[in-house]
């Protein structure tokens, strides 16, 4: 009975051992790092205190509406430039100067989601002049100046619905452009039923010219295409210079349920637009002009505040009503993406984010395929050209969702692939995948360094991606998302930084710092201060009453305003403080804040004039300040402003100190 | 054998070299082993006419240049008088009569290194003590710190 | 029987009940975006997340690629199976209480049928759901089918899915181990004494 006893227990103790087994089997394996040795990874991106890294980035801030800018490799965040969206922290959207940036044909807009920075170029390389970022929402293109790092000129654009295929520019900056993701009817306003769609909607490609002195923007013509979505878009370099590329999904004409609906037909087209032969179009006096209301908004000076030019018609080509043809049809495989042209611009890779192969189109064979009249069929006036006849391979096993194509220059191509959340990197001889790794997670654009141009300056490459999930200390259900910087000098793609952005970056780029440091500005010359309301002599500082409305004529320095004492404001004036930095040097910012404000502070730079509106509601003592930490006597930087009732008879007076 | 007593002579100013370049000393250091020092390590110009681009004495005219006296006006109209009264103190001191016991060579070089006076001048340290504010260097160039000097003589001269 | 081996088949079938606490299979996906793993288990009476979203985020996940949504009502099995256990613990008791070794070889052999029943159904199931793919999906890749493997790891696109046995699963064994130990000692031990 004992010895029984014991197998029984026996039994059991098997029993156990099978859990303990089971549990072992039953946990996975951890999953693996592409990284290099890290103490390796961490030298390479070191940038000693004081030191300077070699290459600026500028990465989109999505939906944060603004552009963030990037020391790279040790991926620093240096800056974040308001652009689309207001920013409180710097006044940039709320002082006088910049609100008018903000208006549209639609009003003001204090928000945008913006995609696809693109620096300008010179003979097909990245010039560090300025920088352009598209607004995907209310359609519209800023130029940011490299110089100042400061948002100079937005302009909108009509007939247009979501500008993601935006704002690329030409090889040499002759256009910049835009294109409707989102077709919608042409004529404004047009209030027809949503399932009119194929009859009375139609896509707006938009070429915008700019002044290669000044850098202002002005839109030169759209050409008025199918309603299909045009969602990227790019300019060819060298031999296709004259020409861009946009990708377009939707040719099904799907206006319900695109995810479906839009995903049916096994291609979808890249379009090939001549647009030097479409601008001589225009120039010809082949294009129509139709009503169209939207804004310019600009600074004319130095200084000053920004002005809204309305415009009120637009160029436009339509390729059902001309017959030479200026833009051709590419059949690329299921909705593709991206559509990038190599640094040699013959090849032009499409990124059908549906399909299992990345398509290769070679330019040289497309203009056989026009030479040879290879058309398939002609839709609206474009002639859709044979895809075998365009193709120059297919890249096979690219991983699942290729989105976006960079080059390094040296023959390969390095392309996102969202849904199996990687980089692959194929050669461009034998569109064979050479390597591959990881991206955290689900990776949208990549850039490489100097990249989508001639040359690109290809050491680094940085992947933009979607989710940070586990990556760093966890911030709750909403997390920043992640960049991942690769060291891609060498044979095969190493890991060496992974770091959480603003916004939702989409595209960036980044070009060596040397192009463009010499030109940063320090300061505001006073010299060259011509802003209309500016303090340029120093005892000009005043306060002026026009019926309701109060100019304060204020001038700062470390550490005073002056004014800084003010009385005889009066409940439902409207005050104007005009503040005039009149330091010069570096860097030596000061602000304003005044007490129920119902705006934001404003910061004001050296040599800087900004213009802060403030309407008091009710009397009493109202305390302002600087801002910005200036100097040792920083919390010395005060003053009063004293408002009284509205009928009050105090003067209008001002002092500041000693006299 | 006579070029050995020249090594002592040779030595000194390559040692000085390397310890300049080592640290990125100002270009001050670099006349010390040229010229004979006073206390605080100063040049006997640097004591009298301070530190900064003017490292000789100018040429100025007995006769009021105007011309010159305008721009020197402007430019302290819009730069000099958030901080600085003719008459009476105010964040810094006052400047009617400082061409009285300042060269013209001083004031400019304040006007042009004013960082580097208040830290290495004992002039300008003491000034620091007493007004508490170092005096920002205010983007003005050579030529414009000589037109101020004139707009501060002419004053000087008219009050 | 012995006494020992009526408590022996009497824990064994009592070990069942374990399956109306804890779930008896897994299927565990893992992708690069999914570092924290997703998957679900299957429960005699439902099928649910490993954690508590996961099942949604599965069916949205799926949808790109045209498989239908997994719902627990969809599974007729959920309701007869809490049933069949039942009635598996009983006859399992009464085996034990009349101490018949009939009755006890009868349900191991009950045991054996209805798990490779239960395995061919789970087969079918993937087949069904692998293979009957919506046209409009989204993603469409030529030649793919997406069934879960029956047992063991399979690479489905981006995605690496595992089907193992689960918790539940190892009181069966236990309880088939119990039923077969008794066989065992009744049969051989005994007559050797």
């Amino acid at each position: 009975m004992k010895e029984q006893k014991s197998k029984t227990l026996r039994g059991f103790l098997f029993g156990a051992g099978f859990v303990a087994i089971a549990a072992f089997l039953f946990t996975g394996c951890p999953s693996q790092q592409g990284m290099m040795d890290t103490r390796e990874a961490a030298q390479k991106v070191y940038v000693a205190p004081g030191e300077h890294d070699e290459y600026y980035g500028f990465f989109s801030g999505g939906y944060s509406g603004q552009l963030s800018v990037w020391g790279l490799p040790s991926s620093r965040l240096l800056k974040v430039i308001p652009v689309f969206s207001q920013d409180p922290e710097s006044g940039y959207g709320y002082s006088e100067e910049t609100k008018p940036l903000f208006e549209t044909s639609y009003g003001f807009i204090p928000w945008d989601d913006s995609h696809h920075p693109h620096i300008s170029q010179t003979d097909g390389d990245a010039d560090g002049r300025w920088i352009f970022i598209n607004a995907n929402n209310t359609p519209r293109i800023a130029r940011i100046d490299l110089k100042t790092f400061e948002t100079k000129e937005i302009l909108e654009l009509p007939n247009t619905g979501g500008n993601h295929a935006s704002s690329f520019v030409t090889s040499n900056t002759e256009y910049v452009i835009g294109g409707t993701r989102f077709s919608i009817p042409y004529e404004a306003d047009l209030d027809v039923p949503i399932d009119s769609y194929s009859d009375e909607f139609r896509g707006a490609l938009s070429f915008v010219a700019v002044d290669q002195e000044t850098g202002m923007m002005d839109l030169d013509f759209q050409i008025v295409v199918p309603p299909y979505n045009y969602d990227l878009g790019r300019a060819g370099k060298g031999p296709s210079a004259d020409w861009v590329f946009f990708t377009t999904y939707n040719t099904e004409e799907a206006h319900t349920m695109l995810e479906v609906n839009a995903s049916r037909y096994d291609k979808d087209f890249i379009a090939a637009v001549n647009w030097r032969k479409a601008a001589e179009l225009v120039e010809q006096g082949h294009g129509r002009t139709v009503s169209a209301e939207y804004y310019h908004n600009y600074y004319e000076g130095n200084q000053g505040y920004a002005i809204n030019d309305i415009k009120d018609q637009v160029t436009i080509l339509d390729t059902r009503e001309i017959d030479e043809n200026f833009i051709y049809y590419l059949p690329t495989p299921k909705s593709p993406h991206g559509v990038d042209v190599d640094p040699t611009g013959e090849y032009i890779v499409g990124g059908g984010k549906l399909a299992t192969v990345i398509p290769v189109h070679s330019f040289s064979r497309m203009l056989e395929a026009i030479d040879n009249n290879e058309v398939e069929e002609v839709i609206d006036g474009i002639p859709v050209l044979n895809y075998d006849a365009t193709i120059a391979g297919e890249v096979e096993n690219p991983g699942l969702g290729p989105l976006h194509t960079e080059f390094d220059g040296r023959g390969y191509a390095y392309t996102s692939v969202y849904i199996s959340s990687e980089i692959v990197k194929w050669s461009l001889e034998t569109f064979e995948v050479v390597d591959r790794i990881d991206a955290y997670y689900s990776i949208g654009h990549l850039m490489i360094t100097g990249g989508d141009t001639k040359n690109p300056d290809a050491r680094y490459m940085v992947g933009l991606t979607k989710t940070a999930k586990d990556r760093y200390l966890p911030t709750g259900p909403k997390q920043n998302h992640p960049a991942q910087l690769y060291d891609i000098s060498g044979d095969r793609m190493e890991l060496l930084l992974d770091f959480p952005t603003i916004g939702e970056p989409h595209y960036a780029q980044a070009i060596r710092a040397d192009k463009i440091v010499d030109q940063v500005a320090q300061i505001y010359e006073m010299e060259e201060n011509d802003h209309p309301d500016a303090l340029l002599r120093i005892a000009d500082n005043r306060v002026e009453r026009d019926g309701n409305t109060v100019h304060v004529y204020m001038g700062s320095t470390r550490s005073h305003f002056r004014p800084d004492n003010i009385e005889g404001i009066r409940v439902g004036d409207t005050v104007y403080i005009h503040l005039t930095n009149l330091e010069q040097e570096w860097d030596v910012v000061h602000g304003i804040a005044v007490k129920g404000a119902n705006n934001a502070e404003i910061l004001v730079a050296p040599g800087q004039t900004k213009t802060l509106k403030w309407e008091p509601t009710r009397t009493g003592i109202y305390p302002f300040y600087c801002t910005a930490f200036c100097s040792a006597l920083h919390q010395e930087m005060q003053g009063y402003i004293r408002v009284s009732a509205e009928d009050s008879d105090v003067e209008l007076a001002w002092r500041t100190g000693t006299d | 054998m006579t070029f050995l007593k020249y090594i002592p002579k040779l030595i000194l100013p390559i040692v000085l070299l390397f310890s300049l370049q080592a640290c990125g000393e100002d270009d001050r250091s670099q006349r010390d082993d040229q010229e004979e020092t006073t206390e605080a390590g100063l040049t006997e110009f640097e004591l009298e006419h301070g530190i900064g681009p003017v490292t000789e004495r100018i040429e100025i005219d007995d006769e009021i240049d105007q011309e010159l006296v305008t721009k020197g006006r402007n430019i302290y109209e819009m730069k000099c008088e958030m901080c600085h009264n003719m008459e009476g103190r105010m964040v810094g001191p006052q400047l009617g009569d400082v061409m009285e016991h300042r060269s013209p060579e001083f004031v400019m070089n304040f006007i042009l290194n004013p960082s580097g006076m208040t830290r290495e001048h004992p002039v300008g340290q003491e000034l620091l003590q007493e007004y508490m504010t170092s005096m920002p260097f205010q983007n003005v160039k050579e030529d414009e710190a000589r037109a101020i000097v004139e707009f501060l003589r002419d004053y000087k001269r008219n009050n | 029987m012995r006494i020992e081996s009526k408590i022996g088949m009497a824990l064994g079938a009592l070990m069942l009940i374990a399956l109306y606490f804890m779930p008896f299979w897994t299927i565990d996906m893992s992708a690069p975006q999914y570092p924290e793993g997703i998957g679900m288990y299957i429960h005699i009476d439902d099928v649910t997340g490993h954690k508590r979203h996961d099942l949604q985020n599965i069916n949205t996940l799926n949808h790109y690629i045209g498989m239908a949504e997994i719902h627990r009502d969809d599974f007729p099995e959920f309701d007869i199976m809490p049933w069949i256990i039942g009635f598996l613990i009983a006859f399992g008791l009464l085996a034990a209480a009349v101490g018949s070794m009939k009755l006890v070889i009868t349900w191991i052999v009950l045991m054996v049928i209805l798990g490779i029943v239960g395995l061919v159904d789970f087969y079918m199931w993937g087949h069904e759901y692998g293979h009957n793919l919506s046209p409009d999906a989204p993603i469409r890749v030529p030649g793919m089918s997406y069934q879960p493997p029956l047992i063991g790891c399979k690479q489905l696109l981006n995605i690496n899915a595992c089907s193992w046995p689960y918790t539940g699963s190892i009181f069966i064994g236990l309880s088939m181990l119990m039923a077969s130990g008794v066989v065992y000692y009744e049969k051989f031990k005994i007559k050797k004494d």
